[in-house]
């Protein structure tokens, strides 16, 4: 065969309808009379529910009213938002008393501040901020919301945290304006960078014991008062089930989904039947279980409060189908991930630890978020055993006298919130998927 | 065979010593028999290639010394440990005994870096520091230093066997094995990994291998076995079984392989 082409060809660019936007159109929305038709049917049709939304929401909406007979003076077709606003605070904190409300701002915002550094590049001990905020956070947060005398245990965590929560913050400040771990930073202050590692030790324990000492007789001085959990309620209520639901049904699931592939029977089949059981049940069952029938079973003058009975239901639900996620994920982690840990002569748990449980969950991340999404929107299920969540808040108004009859408003309003949260969440869990991701992308 | 590397037959550096010795192993799957009364004694610094048709048992025998596999009778002492149901044992000879994969089996999460050190940091308990140089030192022996911040997605499957290679290395093991080190490669990257294996070789290792490269098997073997339906056939000097291999299964299979 003879040469077909001397040199090579060079690249060239693409056509038109490759690049620009009048082409992307073309090819896209206009390919043909038909589709060009339909084009123009559909914009109709948007046009026409969007306009409708815009009015009844912003153009003929009232903001301002003291009660439902002045919206309607404002106008007869348009929203009356102004219901809404007025119950602002009953749908975030429920029944809290008012001036207590500044509790549940702080507890979000240490909240904030303690996992804030998990995002900061320059930040280091990622893993220690993480311990911190699962095992002290809530004890802190616990305080915050309901007050109260404390006891021995709940002085003793609340110290904890309280110290974890500033040596979070030290360790941030000095990670972002030094690139320093909190320890670099400790052992700088005092000029012992250079000792040798054992004086290093006893100086840091130093530094903990007297922020122990210190922290513990300082919040001995001060007490809350104590607010009951029937006074929780609305947002925060939701945010506080479905916050701890999620926080403790993903090591929860973890360790079924384990149990479940374990190799000892016993674990096995207690580990898979118990998914079954809870997997089989609808949650609204479960909450009753929980709420009434657990009662019952229990011996006299044994007495556990609802809000706890509800989380703990909650979280046993949620283990289940987390459990199944996991092991999902784990299933997909080809043979040979285990045998090569083997090889460098990884144990059962290091294999799980370092190997296949990070690529399992990252795997799956959409499923797991998906789950959380789930879990967020089932806890409105609470209403029906009369907690006062954000969905019985938002029923309520309709029953308030000046707002007597308003339905349609904050059920929006609430689908507006729970949309904007249930986005969010998902939004993150592309970027994390993207960002843990590790294939050769181009 | 396409790859023949360039260097001729290595001497040995067998010693007398013995670190491998299977004696009557039998192993099935299930009713099927597997491997079949195997005898087999390897000494220190020995290399030694085993190859045979698909279905041999030639991985599943490397696999029962590494204990990935279980063997049902008989006994293989590695190094001085029998390998049974004690679990201690077998933590304790995976850590001696250095093994790589066909599909390299890398941890794909990990840079490569974190992949040469994960497992010196977590069972050898060795220093960040000093892991970290161990892998830079083992990197540079496979030619790829510069790769050490990639993962092992974004790289060509002979650099990713190289790698694995090294990963096997650093746990400074006393035996490797390799099974099928380079039949999922593309030929042009065959030759990179088995350039690797030599100099391997070279400093002295106890090394199995189970490939059908045979150019290799001639430069590098002290002996070359040959297994059939799970029985060894035919074990032999490199020269002696290519030219004159003695059983006629041993003829066939060269036969249709050369």
């Amino acid at each position: 065969m003879a040469i077909v082409t001397g040199q090579k060809t060079p690249d060239r660019i693409p056509p038109v309808s490759e690049r620009s936007i009048i082409g992307w159109m073309h090819k896209n929305l206009c390919s043909s009379v038909f589709n060009s038709i339909l084009t123009i049917v559909m914009l109709y049709i948007i046009y026409l529910t969007l306009s409708g939304v815009y009015i009844w929401g912003f153009a003929d909406a009232t903001f301002v009213a003291d009660n439902r007979r002045e919206c309607f003076d404002n106008s007869l077709e348009g929203a009356c938002w102004a219901g809404v606003l007025a119950w602002t605070d009953n749908i975030m904190y429920g029944r809290f008393p008012r001036e207590e409300i500044w509790r549940i701002n702080l507890g979000g915002l240490l909240l904030v501040l303690w996992m804030a550094p998990l995002w900061m590049a320059r930040v280091k001990g990622k893993i220690f901020i993480g311990i911190t905020v699962v095992m002290l956070y809530p004890f802190l947060a616990g305080y915050l919301f309901s007050g109260g005398d404390k006891g021995w245990f709940m002085q003793i965590m609340v110290t904890g945290a309280i110290v974890a929560l500033i040596a979070n913050v030290v360790n941030m400040i000095a990670g972002l304006t030094k690139e320093q771990s909190l320890v670099q930073f400790l052992l700088g202050l005092v000029g012992q960078s250079n000792a040798s590692d054992k004086a290093q030790r006893n100086t840091i324990l130093g530094f903990l014991a007297a922020a122990l000492v210190a922290v513990f007789i300082w919040q001995s001085s001060w007490n809350m008062v104590e607010v009951g959990w029937t006074k929780w309620g609305g947002l925060f209520l939701t945010l506080v089930i479905s916050g701890v639901g999620i926080a403790a049904s993903m090591p929860l699931g973890i360790v079924l989904a384990l149990g479940r592939r374990s190799k000892l029977a016993v674990v096995k089949v207690l580990s898979t039947s118990f998914i079954e059981v809870f997997r089989s049940v609808p949650l609204i069952t479960v909450l009753f279980m929980a709420t009434t029938m657990f009662p019952l079973f229990m011996p006299d003058g044994f007495v556990l409060n609802k809000l706890v009975q509800v989380i703990i239901a909650v979280i046993l639900f949620n283990a289940c189908y987390m459990a199944e996620n996991v092991r999902a994920g784990l299933q997909a982690i080809p043979k040979g991930q285990f045998e090569g840990a083997h090889t460098i002569g990884l144990g059962y748990w290091g294999t799980m630890g370092l190997i296949v449980m990070p690529q399992a969950l990252k795997h799956m991340i959409p499923n797991i978020v998906g789950n959380f999404i789930g879990l967020l929107k089932d806890t409105t299920l609470v209403s029906i055993i009369g907690l006062f969540d954000i969905l019985t808040m938002l029923r309520s108004i309709s029953k308030d006298v000046p707002w007597i009859g308003l339905h349609k408003e904050p059920l929006v309003y609430g689908a507006i919130l729970f949309f904007i949260i249930c986005f969010s969440m998902s939004k993150y869990s592309r970027h994390l998927e993207a960002k843990l991701s590790t294939d050769n992308k181009s | 065979m396409t790859s023949e590397t360039s260097q001729g037959q290595l001497s040995s550096a067998a010693s007398s010593e013995v670190i491998i010795e299977i004696t009557k192993m039998n192993k099935w799957y299930g009713s099927f028999h597997v491997l079949k009364d195997i005898n087999l004694t390897v000494h220190k610094g020995e290399r030694i290639v085993i190859c045979g048709p698909s279905g041999s048992g030639k991985s599943t025998l490397i696999r029962c010394v590494n204990a990935l596999e279980e063997h049902q009778e008989g006994e293989i002492n590695v190094d001085g440990i029998i390998l049974g149901k004690n679990l201690k044992n077998l933590d304790h000879i995976r850590t001696e005994v250095g093994m790589v994969f066909q599909n390299f089996n890398l941890f794909p999460h990990l840079t490569i870096l974190e992949n040469l050190t994960l497992g010196p940091i977590w069972v050898r308990k060795i220093g960040k520091a000093e892991a970290i140089e161990t892998a830079m030192y083992y990197l540079e022996k496979v030619k790829i230093p510069e790769q050490a911040d990639k993962f092992p997605g974004q790289m060509s499957g002979g650099q990713q066997q190289r790698v694995a290679i090294a990963r096997s290395l650093c746990m400074s093991p006393k035996i490797m094995l390799f099974d099928e080190p380079t039949s999922a490669l593309d030929p042009e990257m065959i030759k990179e990994v088995l350039d690797v294996m030599v100099d391997l070789a070279d400093t002295g290792m106890t090394m199995i291998v189970v490939t059908h490269e045979m150019g290799f098997a001639r430069t590098i073997a002290d002996e070359v076995i040959f297994m059939d339906e799970g029985d060894i056939v035919e074990r032999n000097k490199p020269e002696a079984f290519f030219s004159n291999p003695e059983h006629e299964r041993t003829q066939k299979f060269l036969s249709q392989i050369l």
